[in-house]
């Protein structure tokens, strides 16, 4: 199944958004499937099982985190969430509930289009995880557990490539500080954000030309970090 | 310390100093009965006045009488012939004695006084002292209901506990502080205390009512449970004028801060008006006009007019929608919701986000950066100080000319993070360079028109940054002629904090 056939279903109640989202996406070849309340987009999101989920959060029912945490039991579809300004405290549950991006209204159709491509190139790539991840300059071969920066080898503490290959494993997206902590230093360092921002500008100096201005592990603010993908340096550059 | 003693001394202490008296009468009676085997002693009484005088001394004028007529007593008694009786035979052992009454009464008389004197003046010093200490107490308290606990606290041990601080809160009175007691006060007594605020007299059984006077009325009412301790009138007086003033004090002080919000938020709306009206209409006339026009061709029309309508719908929601975001900023702001989450962050992060966000805007622009890689880090609010950056990176932008190069650099410098961002634009005239900083205010652009935007893009900056212990100021000419934009962020008290807590493995 190709990106342009895929089915998304769009779940919003404001009728003007969810307007513009089909005829924006179905201008794109995407098949376009729509909810306005928290029960509707559940129902869909069983019946017709879509390729992607863009998810608002004010919802007129029940609250769009409740649709989010009730589709992650039991579904891995990519999840975009749609919320009015930057509320970083909105942004960091979602992305701990499971979130694949976050899109800040009001946006632009080519920024959401990017995103929804990108989600579902890391759905199909997620099934075959490649063994070398490569970005730019830096190259991390998760079977042989080397990091290479310009060729040459980097030597990581053990705990900061267990860092490394967390964001590896999640390239492209946001990994929130509480899911980094979980995983590299167990729950008990759950809330030692500290910790972590110590650890990561150890990792940039030893991955990133000018630590300073990090072109690899970006710092998504307040929420947590992004290794990013080929694709997303070449889209920023 | 002192007014405890006194209380005491009107208690059940009372025989304290007679019981001393005797004794002191009694150790001099030992003393003289023993120098009167070693060396003739004719007016044995003489040694008495040191018992009488030690007596008025500590004690005041009736134990030093108490202590006369006991030495006198133990005079005849014991020492003048006959021994062993309260006859005294020899005439001038009568004179003697005589004169003894005398001496002792006035020296008693003399040193009670002196006693007294040196009491009152201790007294007086104690209260000034204390005193003093309440002022200091109130002048220190940083909010009202601070000081109102302040008040009560130093209320109660002179008026009683519970104690109750009633103020006037719109129209009526209402208790302000309570102390000591959890039950809410009578409603009988908050009328009574309502009468003692018109300035007429109220009695409740059992409760003590004291008006908070000043010059101009009552600036609230005491009410205390009574009994109340003993304590001296005057000292509760000063302790009362005392708190009526500091209560009078945070009133006006409060009122004429409302006025000034009031003042500042009706000129705040004028400016916003005004800015609505412009800022406002003429993207979305724009907006307007480009779409009917597009209508309009009904999917006719020149293929390049077409995409340049579109073009410009999309230009001016972008206009509209930073438009908007910066004036509900602003609201937050003006509204007092602006509580930053302080934590120990990254400055290069902040500065790289910034950068991200704007990215677009400094498209024309070659960025140089200069952090220090040892920078420490910085107790911010990550959002704030993101926002007050981005802020003044779009000014930039917006003032120097395209292509021009724009440099962000950061040390550290006395105690602080010194980040200036420097623009080779034309600079901010000497007189304007506080004015940048006031909501709507706007500068000549590049092309020497004002600027483009709202005008409140650097108050934003400036209210973001002070909220997070900063300061903000523009300097111009900067080193390359344009205006340099300087932050200054406060060192955290441990910079190091953090860094070395944290193992590698």
């Amino acid at each position: 199944m190709t990106d342009a056939a895929a089915r998304i279903l769009v779940v919003d109640d404001e009728p003007q958004i969810r307007k513009f989202l089909r005829l924006g996406l179905e201008g794109h070849g995407y098949a376009v499937l729509e909810a306005t309340t928290a029960a509707a987009a559940l129902r869909v999101a069983v019946a017709e099982q879509p390729e992607l989920v863009v998810l608002d959060l004010g919802l007129p029912d029940r609250e769009g985190f409740e649709v989010l945490s009730e589709l992650r039991e039991w579904s891995r579809v990519p999840v975009l969430v749609l919320s009015v300004r930057h509320r970083e405290v909105e942004k960091v549950r979602a992305f701990d509930l499971g979130a694949d991006d976050y899109v800040v209204k009001p946006f632009g159709m080519a920024e959401l289009l990017a995103r929804i491509k990108a989600a579902l190139r890391r759905r199909t790539q997620g099934d075959a995880a490649e063994p070398v991840f490569r970005v730019g300059a830096l190259e991390v071969d998760l079977g042989r557990r080397v990091v290479r920066v310009d060729k040459a080898d980097v030597r990581l503490s053990p705990k900061q490539y267990r860092l490394l290959q967390v964001l590896v494993s999640n390239a492209g997206k946001v990994v929130t500080h509480r899911q980094l902590l979980d995983d590299v230093w167990g729950a008990v360092h759950r809330d030692d954000i500290q910790y972590l921002r110590v650890f990561v500008r150890k990792l940039r100096r030893r991955i990133e030309a000018d630590p300073a201005r990090p072109r690899y592990l970006l710092t998504e603010l307040g929420v947590g970090y992004r290794l990013r993908t080929p694709d997303q340096l070449d889209g920023a550059a | 310390m002192l007014r405890a003693f006194m209380a005491h001394r009107g208690g059940h202490l009372r025989w304290v100093p007679y019981l001393i008296s005797a004794a002191a009468v009694a150790v001099v009676g030992l003393a003289a009965h023993v120098l009167t085997r070693l060396i003739p002693l004719p007016h044995v009484s003489i040694l008495f006045l040191a018992a009488v005088l030690t007596s008025a001394a500590i004690w005041g004028f009736w134990p030093s009488v108490f202590a006369a007529v006991l030495s006198v007593a133990a005079s005849s008694y014991f020492f003048y012939s006959p021994i062993y009786s309260f006859r005294v035979a020899d005439v001038q052992n009568v004179a003697d004695l005589a004169v003894f009454v005398i001496v002792a009464a006035l020296t008693s008389r003399l040193a009670a006084s002196v006693r007294a004197q040196a009491f009152e003046a201790r007294r007086r010093q104690e209260t000034i002292a204390a005193l003093l200490a309440f002022s200091e107490r109130l002048a220190a308290s940083a909010t009202e209901s601070e000081l109102h606990a302040t008040i009560l606290e130093h209320l109660a041990p002179a008026f009683g506990r519970p104690i109750h601080l009633l103020l006037p809160s719109e129209g009526s009175l209402a208790v302000a502080a309570s102390l000591g007691d959890a039950a809410p006060l009578p409603e009988a007594i908050r009328a009574a205390a309502g009468r003692v605020m018109a300035g007429a007299q109220a009695a409740c059984p059992g409760w003590r009512l004291q008006g908070l006077a000043t010059a101009q009325a009552e600036a609230g009412v005491i009410a205390a449970r009574q009994p109340a301790p003993a304590a001296d009138a005057e000292y509760a007086k000063a302790l009362v004028g005392h708190a009526a003033l500091a209560i009078e004090r945070a009133r006006l002080r409060r009122e004429i801060a409302e006025a000034r919000i009031k003042v500042q938020g009706e000129a705040l709306r004028e400016a916003l008006i005004n800015s609505v009206s412009h800022d406002l209409q003429t993207p979305l006339a724009a907006i307007l006009g480009s779409a009917t026009a597009l209508e309009s061709f009904g999917g006719q029309g020149d293929p390049h007019a077409r995409r340049e309508l579109v073009a410009t719908i999309r230009e001016e929601s972008e206009r509209l929608a930073s438009y908007i975001e910066n004036v509900l900023d602003l609201t937050r702001i003006r509204s007092g919701q602006i509580t930053p989450r302080l934590e120990l962050v990254e400055l290069s992060d902040i500065v790289d986000a910034a950068l991200r966000r704007k990215q677009k805007a400094l498209g024309g622009h070659a960025v140089h950066l200069q952090l220090p890689p040892d920078l420490p880090m910085l107790r911010l609010d990550l959002f704030l100080m993101e926002h007050a950056l981005a802020n003044v990176l779009d000014n930039a932008a917006k003032y120097a000319p395209a292509g021009s190069e724009l440099s962000i650099v950061a040390g550290v410098h006395a105690g602080e993070v010194v980040l200036d961002v420097v623009d080779s634009g034309r600079g901010i005239p000497a007189e304007d360079q506080e004015r940048v900083f006031d909501a709507f205010f706007r500068g000549a652009g590049p092309e020497g028109r004002p600027a483009s935007g709202t005008g409140l893009g650097l108050a934003i900056c400036r209210a973001f940054v002070e909220a997070n212990g900063g300061s903000v100021a523009a300097l111009s000419p900067g080193p390359r002629g344009g205006a340099t934009l300087r932050l200054r962020l406060p060192l955290p008290e441990n910079e190091h904090a953090g860094e070395t807590a944290v193992s590698d493995d």
